[in-house]
């Protein structure tokens, strides 16, 4: 041990140092924490939080129930009953339609699988409940929560053909319905 | 008889005055030591409860006293009991012979009281060594009367560790007992009139050779260890053993095992106020208020520099804290016995040669 070494220890040189650094950092007070509930950090512009479903801007929604984002779900959160629409045999709805968003871990695959855009992720993440069961959320409910979410809702694309009516997409080289 | 009546109802109140002020400080520190460890890791700290959370100690006090009170199944209850109470009791006794403010005399109804200090007894310091090692008692008891193995370790620790830091805090005592010639804290911080003794008192002079700078050093490491704070928690170690000895406590005896630790430190911080740092002495001779002329108000600043010397450790205590990591248990005790324990036995021999060519005149 050297006579440098003998004299920062019994001075306690590291010690010191390391206080130093506490009071500076008491001094310079800048916390980098947020008091929650009163004040909100702003969130990511791809922020993935609560799912919704989707609907037209007339009121009718988009999901066709074609099973794709059960299909993609990683954890199962996603029941689909899917149906005839009455009277309207080549077109096809979700009759019932659940989410266990306590399993689900927003990876977001049930976005990107969906043919028709009829899923979304909204910005909300304060969904504490006291009941568990409460978070197994049905059709409706999640119509509500897209709702209240996306107010500015896309506009329906008018089938050309009704052999492509099945996925509601429009393609260039048919033609196009008058306005 | 009505004498007799009449000193106890004083002494009372005196006692009553310093339990109230000796609370109130415990009370503070808890929220100080959230706040100011807050500030030094970039938090906040407590800040719902009232205007940046001072009522934090009050709701605390609320909650712990509404809290259910639960005996664990197989613990001995009359011990389990015991347990809170010792420590609280005897970290607040301590607090009798501690003087507050400069040793003048008052009139009252006809009896002669000394106003800053309940009990001027003559082994005032002794008096303090005997009742902290009863404190020990309280968290072995505790510890043991739990029926859970984190508290008995806790407890465990606690014995090994307190025994063997108090060694050292009574050795780095004798340096200053050589210096005043007396074991009473009156007198001991009456000799510090000016120069104090981490600098080396004298009634008559400044003299460094004197200098009891280590034995202050010692006292203040021994000091944290005995009164278990952070980087000598080993008794309640959080990470390893739960909460060590106050594991299995809840509501108020949990509350009380707290209050007795911010106690302790309190005490230990006067105690080194007065034995080092000239206790309610300034750090110039005399007052500011007696050269303006306010002779009667010369307490005001004594009390003000003792109160300031003491908040300035329990600071201290809280800053340490916020620093250092945990020590091993070996490290500890190594510490203890190896470093520790020589310096303040070099710091008693060579404090007494130096007493015995340059003897107090």
């Amino acid at each position: 041990m050297t006579f440098k070494h003998w004299i920062k220890t019994i001075t306690f040189y590291e010690i010191l140092v390391g206080m130093k650094a506490t009071m500076s950092h008491m001094l310079h007070y800048r916390p980098s924490t947020l008091q929650y509930p009163h004040e909100k950090r702003t969130l990511p512009d791809n922020y993935r939080g609560m799912l919704a479903l989707l609907r037209y801007d007339d009121g009718t929604e988009k999901c066709v129930g074609c099973d794709l984002c059960e299909a993609a779900c990683p954890s199962r959160v996603i029941r689909v009953v899917s149906a005839e629409v009455p009277g309207e045999p080549t077109k096809r709805y979700a009759k019932e339609y659940y989410m266990d968003m306590t399993r689900c871990l927003f990876c977001g695959m049930c976005v990107d699988a969906c043919p028709v855009d009829a899923l979304g992720m909204t910005r909300e993440y304060e969904w504490a409940v006291y009941d568990k069961r409460q978070l197994d959320l049905n059709k409706e409910q999640l119509l509500a929560i897209g709702d209240r979410s996306f107010p500015v809702r896309e506009k329906q694309l008018e089938l050309q053909h009704p052999n492509v009516a099945f996925f509601n997409v429009a393609f260039k080289h048919l033609p196009q319905k008058p306005d | 008889m009505t004498e007799l009546s009449l000193r106890l109802a004083v002494s009372l109140a005196q006692i009553l005055t310093e339990m109230g002020i000796v609370m109130v400080t415990v009370a503070t520190m808890t929220y100080f030591e959230r706040k100011v460890l807050g500030w030094m890791q970039d938090r906040m700290g407590p800040m719902e409860v009232g205007p940046y959370g001072i009522l934090q100690p009050v709701a605390d006090g609320i909650k712990l006293f509404f809290k259910e009170d639960i005996v664990p199944a197989g613990a001995n209850k009359a011990m389990f009991a015991l347990a809170p109470m010792l420590t609280m009791v005897v970290s607040m006794i301590g607090f009798a012979v501690i003087p507050f403010g400069p040793n003048m005399t008052m009139d009252i109804f006809g009896l002669t009281i000394k106003p800053f200090v309940v009990a001027d007894i003559n082994i005032g310091i002794l008096y303090i060594l005997a009742i902290a090692s009863i404190g020990a008692y309280g968290i072995i008891l505790g510890g043991w009367a739990s029926n859970s193995k984190y508290s008995l370790l806790g407890g465990l620790r606690a014995a090994a560790q307190v025994i063997s830091y108090e060694l050292n805090v009574g050795l780095a005592i004798v340096g200053v007992l050589l210096l005043a010639g007396s074991l009473s804290l009156v007198e001991i911080t009456e000799a510090q009139a000016w120069h104090w003794f981490i600098w080396g008192a004298r009634p008559d002079g400044f003299f460094p050779i004197h200098t009891q700078i280590f034995a202050f050093v010692v006292f203040i490491i021994s000091a944290v260890a005995e009164t278990n704070r952070i980087p000598f928690d080993l008794p309640e170690a959080e990470s390893e053993l739960v909460a060590g000895f106050f594991t299995e406590y809840s509501g108020m005896r949990f509350a009380f095992f707290v209050s007795a630790e911010y106690a302790s430190m309190t005490l230990v911080s006067c105690v080194a106020a007065s034995l080092f740092l000239g206790g309610w002495n300034a750090p110039y001779p005399g007052t500011i208020f007696e050269y303006v002329g306010l002779e009667q108000l010369a307490w005001v600043e004594h009390i003000a520099w003792f109160a300031s010397k003491v908040y300035f450790f329990l600071f201290l205590f809280i800053w340490i804290r916020a620093t250092l990591p945990r020590l091993r248990y070996d490290q500890l005790m190594r510490f203890g016995w190896k470093v520790m324990l020589p310096i303040a036995l070099a710091n008693i021999i060579i404090t007494a040669i130096t007493v015995y060519f340059f003897p107090r005149g």
